[in-house]
């Protein structure tokens, strides 16, 4: 052990001195790292360690028979009725802190870069060693049709199909065709009649869609012109009279710095199309889920329903987020708008993110959708498996709409007629 | 009959305004679009303004007097949009 200014020391550093970095570099090695691959950003490992691709036995008898239990939203074997559930994500791996820390985008495992587009998968069933095809377009299951085993996709996969983490179904089937009923059932007197004799909610499928739940932390800047108004008055012009007002005219710039928890933004391409020519503005108002409680991602929780694969990487999806981000700091900076009693004009935004964290989730719906053939048109009527929300699209009986536009046009023109014909 | 009424329409300028005859097509049209809103729900879409948990600092700006308007029958500024959150504008980079 050395003393204090004992020759061992190091002499102390001169506050001024250039702090030295580590040994120079040969000109080769300089090269060699201008021209490396940028390193990747952080990222989340959330791989469920315990799951293996094949068969998901039951701790307790070791039957393959495991799926969720909608009641409970749990994990329950059919064969002993033991029951058991994955950990939350969001404690697991702490996706609810630090929001306001994040810096670059993090991006977990399950919603890392799509490199594959190959969705059928073959397994080798551990039960009994036959070659089993799941098709994970739409699916993540399959059972051997030899032992019956179901087998089970848990491993990553390159072409996008398991997410991070999966938000269990609440609704049971007869809760969601019951909403749907009485969805259908308030729009029935103009709906087109083939949808009304077709209509068999039943036939609704419980569907984990994939999403990207994203944490950001940004601040959003806007630039604009808004009127006070300093005066109003009314001058008459014979027997008409016009209103006139004077305002003053200001510069406004407004800017404020936020964090959001848990945006979700759809990751299927086809999902994420929001023109007129589709009805998946639909699947999107029900949004949000209680993402928070999304467990980590056990295919278990998919047997007896479908699955949509994500399609949409994270680089296609930056520029949703920072759509949304500029439109919730424009509401955020509504509040302080409220001297421009004639209103704003924002003329130009600007948003700085300042980090995201990226996890790819399924989200449970339960889907009834109806294809009208003449317009070509695919009409759902969606539930939030969680909580309940429901919105739809039902098809329209032209005809009956018009005859009904026209019969309120006539009862009020009457009255504008008679009104006319009262005071002349 | 319908001379009457035109008649009618040119000299009803001390009463009820001749532009009330437009209350038949704007009612019917309306009806019609209302319904289809209903039915259709093509303006629905995710709130995640109002939705999403944001937490937000202070809102931050300032304000510069740069004209008067001393006499204009709008009752409110040109293209307005205060309350329009997803009308994207002029991207700053």
């Amino acid at each position: 052990m050395s003393s204090p200014g004992s020759p061992s020391d190091p002499p102390p550093r001169d506050p001024d001195a250039p702090v030295f970095d580590g040994p120079p570099l040969s000109l080769e090695e300089e090269l060699a790292a201008a021209r490396a691959e940028p390193e990747p950003g952080p990222s989340i490992e959330m791989v469920n360690e315990s799951l293996a691709d094949g068969v998901n036995r039951c701790p307790k008898c070791g039957s393959t028979d495991v799926r969720q239990r909608a009641s409970t939203g749990r994990l329950i074997c059919l064969f002993c009725r033991h029951e058991l559930s994955e950990a939350r994500v969001e404690e697991e791996f702490g996706l609810g802190v630090g929001i306001d820390q994040l810096e670059g985008t993090v991006i977990a495992g399950g919603a890392g870069e799509i490199s594959s587009d190959e969705d059928v998968i073959t397994m080798t069933c551990t039960g009994c060693g036959a070659d089993v095809v799941v098709d994970t377009a739409h699916a993540m299951n399959a059972r051997c049709h030899w032992c019956r085993h179901t087998l089970n996709v848990n491993q990553r996969t390159p072409n996008g199909a398991v997410p991070d983490a999966v938000l269990p179904f609440r609704l049971t089937h007869a809760e969601a065709v019951e909403k749907i009923r009485e969805f259908a059932s308030k729009r029935r007197l103009f709906a087109h009649p083939r949808f009304k004799k077709e209509f068999v909610p039943d036939n609704v499928l419980g569907v984990y869609l994939p999403y990207l739940v994203i944490d950001a932390s940004a601040e959003a800047s806007y630039v604009g012109q808004g009127e006070v108004q300093t005066r109003r008055w009314t001058e008459k012009h014979g027997d008409s009279s016009t209103t006139y007002y004077a305002a003053d005219v200001y510069r406004v710039d407004r800017s404020v710095a936020f964090t959001v928890d848990d945006l979700t933004v759809e990751g299927a391409a086809d999902r994420a199309n929001f023109d007129g020519s589709t009805t998946n503005n639909i699947v999107n108002t029900v949004l949000p889920f209680d993402t928070k409680n999304a467990v980590q991602w056990n295919s278990s929780y998919l047997v007896g329903f479908t699955s949509e694969k994500r399609d949409l990487d994270v680089a296609d999806l930056e520029p949703v987020l920072q759509d949304q981000l500029l439109s919730i700091g424009r509401s955020q900076v509504e509040g302080s708008l409220g001297q421009f009693d004639r209103g704003v004009r924002w003329e130009a935004e600007k948003v700085d993110v300042g980090g995201s964290r990226w996890v790819s989730m399924y989200l449970p719906v339960w889907l009834y959708s109806y294809y009208q053939e003449n317009t070509r048109m695919l009409h759902y009527i969606a539930v939030n498996a969680r909580t309940g929300e429901t919105m739809g699209s039902v098809p329209v009986s032209q005809w009956r709409l018009l005859a009904a536009a026209f019969t309120v046009g006539t009862f009020l023109e009457g009255i504008a007629g008679w009104l006319l014909v009262a005071t002349s | 009959m319908i001379v009457d009424l035109a008649h009618v329409v040119v000299m009803a300028s001390d009463g009820v305004p001749a532009w009330i005859l437009a209350a038949g097509p704007a009612g019917g049209a309306a009806t019609y679009w209302a319904l289809y809103r209903y039915y259709r729900n093509t303006d629905k879409s995710h709130a995640y303004e109002r939705d999403t948990l944001i937490a937000a600092q202070p809102v931050r700006g300032s304000q510069e007097k740069v004209d008067h308007i001393s006499r204009t029958r709008d009752s409110d500024i040109d293209g307005d949009n205060k309350s329009q959150h997803r009308q994207r504008v002029q991207r700053l980079t």
